[in-house]
């Protein structure tokens, strides 16, 4: 048996290369790093318009007005924050609704702290949301508002259309989590196994850096390595820290999520999939996806390691409408709102979309229940899928 | 007569003389308080009745020593004593032989399992995990020192004092769990390292060795994701991370315990009394709210009824 000739003279050639180039490259990242860093995040101008406790409503006003004439309510997750959604400038959701004139308003769920461990999914829904969403309706006196969720935030955003189909007119869900019997993503996995009730009787809310040490421990490899390697190589580059450190702000900037809604979110919707099957109750109403009569968009990301499509692409066929569309892009959780490539096809999308449907429903004023809704109120059926759509 | 007899004849002359010191001492000590306070007391007024009942109180502790220290004298007594102190180091060589005993059992089941440990596990294989020592650990952490945690506590404080060793049983038990799943986070590390040397081999074999460092990297990194990918999804990291998860938690509550038992002293409010209060706030506000909507709902429906009707 021959032994194994590897090329170690070579291999360390190429080492004292590299290191040459890491000392000079640490020579100029000195440069950079004590250098004035322009690395603030969410700066695209809003106002305050509506607060409760400490969930504040923010108002973004359009340059122009467009030809949406209905406004867009924006729901975050309850985990990190939304200023993901105005990054950075020229990688901005927010600005590219403004660009194309759309009314649009973000829900800011603001830091939970201990006196928010009782508030439940119901006051999150049936309280904030609603009540957020009778603010917007009354201030442009319109019946109904364009509502888009995004992952948690979208959960919510489905719950609330069953539960009040009177005031949403079209519905978006992004990486929106509706079916959770899949093993596809680790989260769905590890959080069967969680004991929710022992975790919240403990924490009261669950801490925001707890879960983040959880999402980290989900790909430890690319998130805790191969990511500190990748700004090691690149910190002599202004652009590229500047860029580097805004994500890490976002990232862990993680308010806590209140305890009562945590348990039930992993008990009913992790656990038990409740929400798919339309099982679920919130505040004694169950929450019946037949009553979703408006239209629905369904974005999600085919590398979606936190909701893989399997998590999300259930639920354009368990709703009552059929005029549906999901719509699949080759990117990741995070990809979907920052990357560059979907800056280019996400909004544009959306907004194609709700032009499409703003025009040609009209506007009435009158109020239905969720009792009375009749199911004929279906718009015509198109029920699209689109996959592969960003290829 | 043999030398213990001697021992023992010596141990009993030395302890009756100094129990008989002991009850001279006893016996005179009223005396003495009687005569200082006679002394103190003179012309005191008010105070001599107060005065008088202590003195009596003491000399009547005093009398109960004195019999104590007497009956401690009497051979019979003094045999019984000795008798019980004999058994005391008895006692304590049971309670060291049985943790030796425990000690020794897990150092070889250590040793057994130290060497597997070292054993190269098979790359993107998490299954049948060799957990044994810390499973060993477990086992005589839960034989021999958590039963001592685990004694019922007497008299007053015994509350508090059950708190502080739940507390660090708790402890104790989150560690050997934590311990548990750091080996398992640390395996991948283990495996790709491993993965590298034969993929190295490989590629030398086929002349395809790259001289560019940053490409053994892509490919460590890349293996070391799907072997995390694997671990996690395997039943033993499971069963490892829940366990660990529970175990920190069940630490943390009884900690709080603990701290609560300590803040009480201080003007701090617990965790409980605080968490208590939020929700009587939660509950009233919430009441108060549904009553607003309601409130405004009717507003409007009047104030539209009567635009119609005008």
């Amino acid at each position: 048996m021959s032994p194994t000739k590897i090329p170690v003279d070579l291999i360390l050639n190429k080492l004292t290369e590299d290191v040459g180039k890491s000392q000079e490259r640490i020579l100029k990242s000195q440069d950079v790093l004590l250098s004035p860093l322009d690395t603030s995040i969410a700066t695209t101008p809003y106002e305050v318009v509506y607060q409760e406790d400490r969930v504040k409503l923010k108002y973004y006003r359009p340059a122009r007005k467009g030809p949406i004439k209905t406004p867009l309510l924006l729901v975050y997750a309850l985990i990190n924050r939304e200023t993901m959604l105005d990054l950075q400038p020229g990688r901005s959701v927010v600005q590219n609704f403004l660009n194309d004139g759309v009314e649009l308003y973000m829900i800011d769920w603001g830091y939970p702290s201990r006196k928010d461990r009782y508030v439940t999914i119901d006051d999150h829904v049936n309280g904030y949301m609603d009540n957020v969403i009778d603010f917007i309706l009354r201030r442009h006196k319109l019946p109904k508002l364009n509502l888009m969720g995004i992952c948690m935030g979208g959960a919510f955003s489905v719950m609330y259309s069953a539960l009040h189909p009177e005031k949403v007119k079209n519905l978006i869900t992004t990486v929106t989590p509706s079916n959770f019997d899949t093993d596809k993503g680790l989260l769905h996995v590890w959080m069967k196994e969680v004991d929710a009730d022992l975790m919240v009787d403990t924490y009261g809310n669950m801490p925001g850096d707890f879960l983040n040490l959880g999402f980290l421990l989900l790909n430890p490899a690319r998130l805790m390595i191969d990511k500190y390697v990748g700004f090691f190589e690149n910190m002599d580059d202004k652009v590229f820290v500047e860029n580097f450190i805004r994500m890490e702000k976002w990232i862990f900037d993680s308010p806590d999520v209140p305890g009562e809604t945590f348990r039930q979110f992993i008990k009913d919707c992790y656990q038990k999939n409740l929400l798919i099957q339309s099982k679920l109750e919130l505040g004694g109403r169950r929450v019946d996806l037949k009553n979703i009569t408006m239209p629905l968009l369904n974005i999600y990301g085919r590398f979606d390691h936190l909701v893989p499509p399997e998590a999300c692409e259930l639920l354009t066929s368990r709703v009552g409408t059929k005029d549906t569309e999901d719509l699949c892009l080759n990117t990741g959780h995070i990809g979907i709102y920052v990357s560059s490539k979907c800056q280019r096809e996400f909004t544009p999308k959306i907004f194609g979309w709700l032009k499409e449907r703003d025009e040609s429903e009209p506007v009435h004023a009158e109020k239905a229940t969720v009792s009375r809704l009749p199911r004929a109120q279906k718009v015509a059926a198109k029920g699209r899928k689109t996959p592969m759509a960003s290829s | 007569m043999n030398q213990d007899s001697q021992d023992k004849s010596a141990m009993d002359s030395l302890m009756a003389a100094w129990m008989k010191s002991a009850t001279d001492f006893w016996t005179s000590a009223p005396k003495m308080w009687s005569f200082s306070s006679d002394a103190s007391t003179a012309g005191s007024g008010d105070s001599q009745g107060f005065e008088a009942q202590g003195s009596g109180r003491w000399q009547n502790a005093f009398k109960i020593w004195q019999s104590l220290f007497s009956t401690l004298s009497n051979p019979e007594a003094m045999e019984a004593f000795f008798k019980g102190a004999g058994a005391t180091p008895e006692i304590f060589m049971k309670i060291s032989r049985t943790g030796m005993q425990g000690y020794a059992a897990f150092y070889q089941q250590w040793l057994k399992k130290a060497g597997k440990l070292a054993q190269p596990e098979k790359a993107y294989h998490f299954e049948n995990l060799d957990e044994n020592v810390f499973n060993a650990w477990k086992d005589l952490y839960e034989k021999e020192i958590q039963p001592f945690l685990n004694v019922p506590q007497l008299g007053l404080a015994r509350s508090y004092q059950e708190r502080v060793n739940e507390t660090l049983d708790r402890f104790n038990l989150y560690q050997v769990q934590l311990a548990g799943l750091l080996r398992m986070l640390y395996l991948p590390l283990e495996k790709s390292a491993r993965v590298m040397e034969e993929k190295l081999e490989e590629h030398s074999r086929d002349g395809k060795l790259s001289e560019n460092f940053k490409e053994y990297y892509e490919t460590w990194v890349k293996v070391l994701e799907g072997h995390y990918m694997t671990l996690f999804k395997s039943s033993e990291y499971l069963e490892a991370f829940s366990n660990t998860l529970s175990a920190n938690e069940n630490f943390k509550l009884a900690q709080h315990s603990m701290l609560a038992d300590m803040l009480q002293s201080l003007p701090i409010p617990t965790n409980k009394e605080m968490d208590d209060l939020y929700k009587e706030i939660y509950l009233l506000k919430k009441t108060v709210k549904e009553m607003a909507k309601k409130l405004a709902q009717q507003e409007t429906s009047s104030r539209s009824s009567r635009d119609a009707a005008v």
